[in-house]
This record gives C-alpha cells, sequence and structure tokens, in this order.
C-alpha cells in the first residue's frame, strides 16, 4: 500500500538520457514545457510529442512505467477534457440530442489539445525523474541556482539543496518505518480500515506519534552524526562529484535548438 | 491436536513486478499448545516475514495458516480476532508506545477488543505483576522511561490481550546482559501464567538453548530444519554452513571432544555444561 507511492522514481539502465548532464536535463524540461505552453496549434504540438515520444524511447525505461505515471494524473486529465469539451464556442455538432449540444467543434478541438498539452507534461517530467537520480537532480539544482550567490544567498541555495537532499534520502526511510509501526499497532489490534472520518482520524494517532518521536530521534542522531563530521554549512565545501558538459550534452543542446525553432517556425507560419 | 499449522506457506513481496523473489518458500510446520518454538536463520532468511502471516499482518502469496484446524483467513473481517489470539511483538517493540501514560499504552490493544473499564484495569494490573512494571510507573509517561522498562512495558501492552500464541520477533536485541535475562524471564512467566504457547525469533543461540523446545531453522526463505533443539544443534556444521552456528558451551564441548576427552556434546546451556562437568568428576573419582 504505502510502498506503491513512487518516490525519487529513478529507474536504473544504461541510456544516452542518463548519461545527460542533470543540469542539462533540468534546463531542458523548463524550456520544453515553456514551448509546450506557447505552442497554439497542433502542429507545433505534434512536432513536440515527436521529439517527446523519440526520447521516452531512448531513455530505455519500459513504457508500461510512464503509463502508471499517467494513471495517476488521469482524472485531472478527463476533467480538463471534458470541461473543455462542453464550454467551447461555435455552433453544436449534434443540435438535437440534449445534452451533447454543448459540444462543438471549438471545444472538442481544445479539448484534444488541452488532454495531449498535459499528456506532454507529464511525460517530459518523468523522463526526467526516470533517468536522473534524486541526488543528481539536488546537485544540479544547487548548481542551477548557484549564481543566486552573488545575491549575498550563498548559504540559502546551499542550505536549500542540502534540505532537499536530506528529505529526499529519508522519504522511503519513513514509508519503511511507517509502514512498520502501522503493523505493530495492527498487531495490538488497531482497526486502521474502517469507521467513519473522525475514527479513522483519530486510529492516526497511534501512528502519527511514534513516527513523529522517531523522526525527531534521527533528526537529531544525524545532525550530530555531522557534526561530529565537521559539517559547518557550504563555507569552503568542495565537490566529491564534478560536473562537466561533455559531447554529448552539446549535442543534445544542438538537437533542441533545431526542435526548438521548428516549434517556433510552426507556431509563426500557422 | 496443533494449535497451530502451516501449511506450504509461500510469500514474496512485490507480487508481479519483474524483481519476483520469494522471501518465504513453501514452508510447513506444525505447533503444538504450550510449547516454545525458536526460529534461527540468517539475517534476511525469511524469519520475520514468516511470523507476519501468522497473526494475518502479511497475507500468503500461496498456502495457508490453520488457527484450532480453522483457517486464519477463513472470514477476512474477523481476522482482527485472530490477532488478539495470537499475539506478536515486534523488534524494538518500544518504538510504538504513542499513549500519554503506561496504563493507557498497556491498555490500548485489550480496549481495541472491546473489554470493559474494570476489565482493562483488571488486565493492565495483572500484566504489570508479570513483566515487572511498577504500579507507580502506571502514570507516567512511557516517554520517561529507561530502554528496558519502554521494551516491558511495549511487550504488556501485547500480552494484556492474553494471546494464546504469542509471537517474539527478536525480543532480546540491544538488550543487556541482565536485559536479556529478564526478558527471557518474563516470557517464560507469561507462559507459564496462561498456559500459552510461544513462538520466538532469535540470533542468539544461547537464548534458544535456555527457552525453546523445538527449533525451526530457515535458510533463504526454505525451512532448513524443524527439530528438537538437541538434534538441531547436534548437527553444527550444517548450522555453520547457513551462518548459524551452536552456542559457545555446546562449541568448548566438541572441542574438548575433538581434543580426545570423552564428555558428552548435548551440552547448550551453561547449567548443561556444569552438570556434564559434575558428571566427569565423580566418574573420575570412583575410576
Ligand atoms: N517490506 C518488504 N518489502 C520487500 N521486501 C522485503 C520486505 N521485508 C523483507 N523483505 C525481503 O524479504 C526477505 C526476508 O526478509 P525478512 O525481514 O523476513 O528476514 P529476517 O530473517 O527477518 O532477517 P533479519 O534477521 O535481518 O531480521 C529479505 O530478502 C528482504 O529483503
Ligand atoms: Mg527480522
Amino acid at each position: 500500500m504505502l510502498k506503491d507511492i513512487t518516490f525519487g522514481q529513478y529507474f536504473e539502465s544504461a541510456s544516452i538520457i542518463h548519461k545527460i548532464d542533470p543540469r542539462i536535463k533540468i534546463v531542458l524540461m523548463i524550456a520544453i514545457i515553456v514551448l509546450i505552453f506557447t505552442s497554439g496549434n497542433f502542429f507545433a504540438l505534434f512536432l513536440s510529442t515527436f521529439f517527446i515520444i523519440t526520447t521516452l524511447l531512448l531513455s530505455k525505461v519500459p513504457f508500461k512505467m510512464y503509463i502508471k505515471n499517467m494513471k495517476a494524473i488521469l482524472p485531472v486529465l478527463i476533467f480538463t477534457a471534458i470541461i473543455n469539451l462542453f464550454y467551447g464556442e461555435g455552433a453544436s455538432l449534434f443540435p438535437d440530442i440534449p445534452v451533447l449540444s454543448h459540444i462543438t467543434f471549438e471545444g472538442l478541438y481544445r479539448s484534444v489539445f488541452m488532454a495531449l498539452r498535459i499528456l506532454l507534461l507529464i511525460f517530459v517530467s518523468s523522463v526526467l525523474t526516470y533517468t536522473t537520480t534524486p541526488n543528481d537532480l539536488t546537485d544540479a539544482i544547487e548548481r542551477l541556482l548557484s549564481p543566486l550567490k552573488y545575491l549575498g544567498l550563498k548559504n540559502a541555495v546551499h542550505t536549500l539543496a542540502m534540505m532537499m537532499t536530506i528529505a529526499l534520502r529519508f522519504i522511503p526511510t519513513l514509508i519503511e518505518e511507517a509502514e512498520k509501526i502501522m503493523n505493530a499497532q495492527k498487531a495490538r489490534g488497531a482497526d486502521l480500515e474502517s469507521g467513519g472520518l473522525v475514527e479513522r482520524v483519530k486510529a492516526l494517532i497511534p501512528i502519527l506519534i511514534p513516527l513523529l518521536i522517531s523522526s525527531v530521534r534521527r533528526a537529531s542522531e544525524l545532525a550530530e552524526a555531522m557534526e561530529c563530521r565537521c559539517y559547518n554549512g557550504g563555507e569552503g565545501k568542495t565537490r566529491l562529484k564534478q560536473m562537466h558538459l561533455k559531447k554529448l550534452d552539446y549535442l543534445c543542446l544542438i538537437v533542441f535548438v533545431f526542435y526548438s525553432f521548428a516549434v517556433i517556425l510552426t507556431n509563426i507560419i500557422f | 491436536m496443533s494449535i497451530l499449522q502451516v501449511k506450504n506457506l509461500t510469500h514474496s513481496y512485490n507480487g508481479n513486478t519483474p524483481f519476483v523473489n520469494d522471501a518465504v518458500s513453501n514452508v510447513s510446520f506444525a505447533v503444538e499448545k504450550g510449547e516454545i518454538l525458536g526460529i534461527i536463520g540468517h539475517t534476511g532468511s525469511g524469519k520475520s516475514t514468516l511470523v507476519q502471516h501468522l497473526n494475518g499482518l502479511l497475507k500468503p502469496t500461496d498456502g495457508q495458516i490453520l488457527f484450532e484446524n480453522e483457517d486464519i483467513w477463513k472470514n477476512p473481517k474477523e481476522i482482527r480476532k485472530i490477532r488478539s489470539k495470537i499475539g506478536l511483538v515486534f523488534q524494538y517493540p518500544e518504538y510504538q508506545l504513542f499513549e500519554e501514560t503506561v496504563f493507557s499504552d498497556i491498555a490500548f490493544g485489550p480496549k481495541n477488543m472491546g473489554l470493559s473499564d474494570d476489565e482493562l484495569d483488571k488486565r493492565v494490573k495483572e500484566i504489570c505483576e508479570i513483566v515487572g512494571v511498577k504500579p507507580e510507573y502506571l502514570q507516567k509517561s512511557p516517554f520517561d522511561l529507561s530502554g528496558g522498562e519502554k521494551r516491558r512495558v511495549a511487550i504488556a501492552g501485547v500480552m494484556a490481550m492474553r494471546p494464546e500464541i504469542i509471537v517474539f520477533d527478536e525480543p532480546t536485541a540491544g538488550l543487556d546482559p541482565k536485559g536479556r535475562d529478564n526478558i527471557i524471564k518474563i516470557i517464560k512467566d507469561y507462559r507459564k501464567a496462561f498456559n500459552a504457547t510461544v513462538i520466538i525469533i532469535s540470533h542468539s543461540m544461547e537464548d534458544m538453548a535456555l527457552l525453546a523446545d523445538k527449533l525451526l531453522v530457515m535458510n533463504k526463505g526454505n525451512l532448513e530444519m524443524f527439530d528438537t533443539v538437541d538434534n538441531v544443534f547436534s548437527q553444527g556444521d550444517k548450522l555453520r554452513e547457513i551462518g548459524l552456528n551452536v552456542p559457545i558451551v555446546t562449541r568448548v564441548f566438541n572441542k574438548l571432544k575433538a581434543l580426545g576427552v570423552d564428555v558428552n556434546e548435548n551440552v547448550f546451556t551453561v547449567t548443561d555444561a556444569v552438570n556434564e562437568l559434575k558428571r566427569i568428576k565423580a566418574g573420575d573419582g570412583n575410576a
């Protein structure tokens, strides 16, 4: 049950997408999202679809993993599609049928358009999280934000990145711990599954309190362990893993430039 | 009649993903009423997975658990009733304490069984006597107790449901020698007071020698041996092969035997050793 929540859902495989510098991946993901949102017609969107599908195939992550992520957001997708379907302007497609008379060509067009957009967004972000380890992600974010240090935010950037790293590291531990405690309380006859809302919330107390206590204990242990190893923030800290842009990364950037020009051109022409 | 029967139990975590591995595979055994069964096995051999099936915390991928000849999953809605009859004390149970007072924490289990306040009061006091929690502790916060005291309160929380079978997952882990002896005594006392059946997982062969009537040896999810303590501990080589060993005193007597001293090798506890040495000494005197 709890284990089904995938988080920091890295999928190990030896694809070229895995090898791209995480900074490039993050920047490109943001750029692609912007392109998707500024695409005004289907031709531009189809270009993005083609580009993204190619990336999915290159990532060597089983396609059903992407489908799994899509399923999680399916309600939102359907809701958006339906709203757009019924609130379009223009002439009705089925003037004689009661409810369906609200459907217009405009509405249908927008409905499919929006659905495709959301789908592409999910796929793009999935590629990033499936092919980049959580640690690489936070590391890359720290580096991307590092120009902020010229604004006097030096420590803030490091602290933020460290917080993210620690949080990501402890989420699986917390889930495991929560499951253990749930089992222990169930063994004492706790009823977590039935009853009304109030009972269910009350039933969480025997789980949340031990979980909170153990998190606080873990946090203070971690803090002590870090201090024992002379951790004192980002000051003068050097890196174990250096990140350098390689040929692959430049190639990737060039491909992206062509793709974005194509999208922008289609947007202007059509 | 066996009180508990495990039939062809198989469990695999992550059911239908590509990483299928059976944490427990095709395990069968039976436990008699009033007996103490010890479960030993290398880390990761599936001991904890196995015992979580006994009270229905995990559902078998395949196979059955019979309690008093009835499948515990026969009526899934009644599974909470089974959990009060087959108690399970997890490893480091002190981490599940949560109530404001020791009393209400111990009473949590029995309360879930729907007992009256008078009955709760009676059960808590009775169990405190067995586990050695002083009455003046009952109104304290469980978080103000020492580690060993917390452990005893947590064990009392399961015992207060008065389960007919009580299962312990490494009850003595992380305790000092006195704390360990104390837990062993509590387990024995509970069994005597309620004529209960006990199942214990432990990494301490010494504890097992002191407590168990029978031993079940797990190896990589399979049941390797299921026999009396004597018969299991007399197969030292086989145990060492799967990452286990015999108690230290037994190793001493194995060595003595190998050195040509005429001793009985079936010595598993310090008491056994003393008796054996006395016997030899008496024998020497006669010769
Ligand atoms: N919640 C879980 N999800 C997935 N796999 C698990 C889970 N719990 C245990 N396993 C796996 O099942 C196998 C058996 O684990 P189990 O905890 O039953 O071993 P154990 O004999 O109790 O070990 P230990 O002596 O270390 O407590 C191990 O390979 C473990 O990785
Ligand atoms: Mg275990």
